[in-house]
């Protein structure tokens, strides 16, 4: 890509974020008692990394060849890709998360299993995964991103929003990308150029719907939406410590190999 | 209890893979394979990131062999009945899990049955609220 073009789609990035600040800016805070109930654990009904809208979101996944499964990669990711399904037929493909050292982040964390607690204030909504544990912060009182020179690539990004008529919209920036994070280990990954917009409303009492549009324009010809749901657990549901290193008896070999341990913490796996 | 005993049930046309999210890759275990392994509860580890359960089993000409499956985390396992106490050492038990590709004796456990007959599955995925499913 040439500087001048690049230039060009800073710019469009940089007018589209501005203008969402704006919308965000200009939002009034809504009152703490005009906010939806979204109290109470959680845990992911439907969904993972496919192609999905809003519609889609409740049907069946897509067959395992589906192209909804096949993000719409630049030639530079789509050779990454490949090289990781490679790398998952020889089990060869590392996951991050499997050190137990790092958090899935965003939006992997939108993928896990185990339980949801979904905290919302006028000014702050907080996403907290039982496993990893996983926190996002999504900020609602008004502000924006932080400048570029500000930011730095983490985990969760920055993520700055609104609310519109119970639904919870935000724009996520400034995430890590391959080498960092993956999306899933069926060896999707974006780069750290990816900007999320998620929208986050009840379908029903009981059921949450997650939307996020991924734009990476470093990893994807165009935008690709995802979707989930998730189901309220029983009242009363308890949300538990999730500590990954207690007793991790499946360390990852530095060429991304998992093994078994017994329990004096020795190989069992028949190495070759 | 009865002789201890292995039985390897290799229940190809059953088994859709009954995989967990582990938080590693799961592709040392046979997806499309299930074992079917009584014995005695050496050790239970109700433990983050995944429960273990050590099961001590005695074959025909006498010899023990222990055997480690891997479980659900113990919060997930929590929401479907297990508790820290399900397990003691030295209960029967038997287990159906997918086994190690490598023929080690490990598994990834997908039922537990009780000595009261009780089945407990592998803690994932979490039920619902009953207007959500």
């Amino acid at each position: 890509m040439s500087h001048a073009t690049k230039a060009v789609r800073n710019l469009a990035v940089a007018a589209s974020l501005a203008a969402c600040a704006a919308a965000a800016a200009a939002q009034p805070l809504p009152k703490a008692a005009d906010l939806p109930d979204w109290s109470g654990a959680w845990t992911r009904s439907t969904g993972q990394f496919y192609e999905s809208t809003a519609d889609q979101a409740l049907a069946a996944p897509p067959p395992l060849d589906s192209p909804r499964r096949h993000p719409p990669y630049t030639p530079k990711f789509e050779q990454i890709y490949q090289d990781n399904l490679r790398r998952i037929a020889a089990d060869r493909f590392p996951d991050p998360i499997s050190i137990c050292g790092t958090p899935a982040g965003w939006p992997r964390l939108l993928a896990l299993p185990d339980a949801y607690e979904f905290a919302i204030r006028p000014e702050q909504t907080w996403i907290l995964t039982e496993n990893g544990p996983n926190t996002i912060r999504i900020y609602t009182d008004g502000r924006t991103h932080p400048a570029p020179e500000d930011l730095w690539a983490t985990y969760t990004g920055n993520s700055v929003g609104r609310w519109e008529n119970g639904e919870l919209v935000f724009d996520t920036v400034g995430l890590k990308g391959v080498g960092s994070t993956i999306l899933a280990r069926t060896g999707l990954i974006m780069s750290d150029e990816l900007k999320t917009t998620t929208r986050i409303r009840l379908l029903e009492p009981n059921r949450l719907l997650v939307t996020v549009v991924l734009t990476d324009r470093e990893a994807l010809t165009r935008p690709w939406p995802v979707a989930f749901t998730y189901a309220r657990l029983p009242a009363g549901s308890t949300v538990y410590d999730y500590a990954c290193a207690e007793n991790n008896r499946n360390p990852v070999t530095s060429d991304g190999r998992t093994l078994t341990l017994d329990p004096s913490g020795q190989i069992i796996d028949k190495l070759e | 209890m009865g002789r201890a005993r292995i039985r390897l049930a290799l229940l190809a046309t059953l088994a859709a893979p009954s995989f967990a999210f582990a938080h590693h890759s799961t592709s040392m275990f046979e997806a499309e394979k299930r074992v079917t392994v009584t014995g005695a509860v050496k050790d239970f580890q109700w433990t983050n990131p995944h429960a273990w359960i050590q099961v001590v089993v005695t074959g025909a000409d006498g010899k023990a062999v222990d055997w480690s499956f891997e479980c659900g985390s113990p919060n997930t396992l929590s929401r479907q009945g297990w508790k820290p106490s399900t397990l003691k050492t030295g209960d029967p038990i038997t287990v159906i899990a997918n086994p190690m590709k490598d023929g080690t004796n490990a598994g990834l456990m997908y039922t537990v049955t009780l000595a009261d007959g009780r089945v407990l599955g592998p803690g994932a995925p979490t039920q619902p609220a009953a207007s959500a499913r």
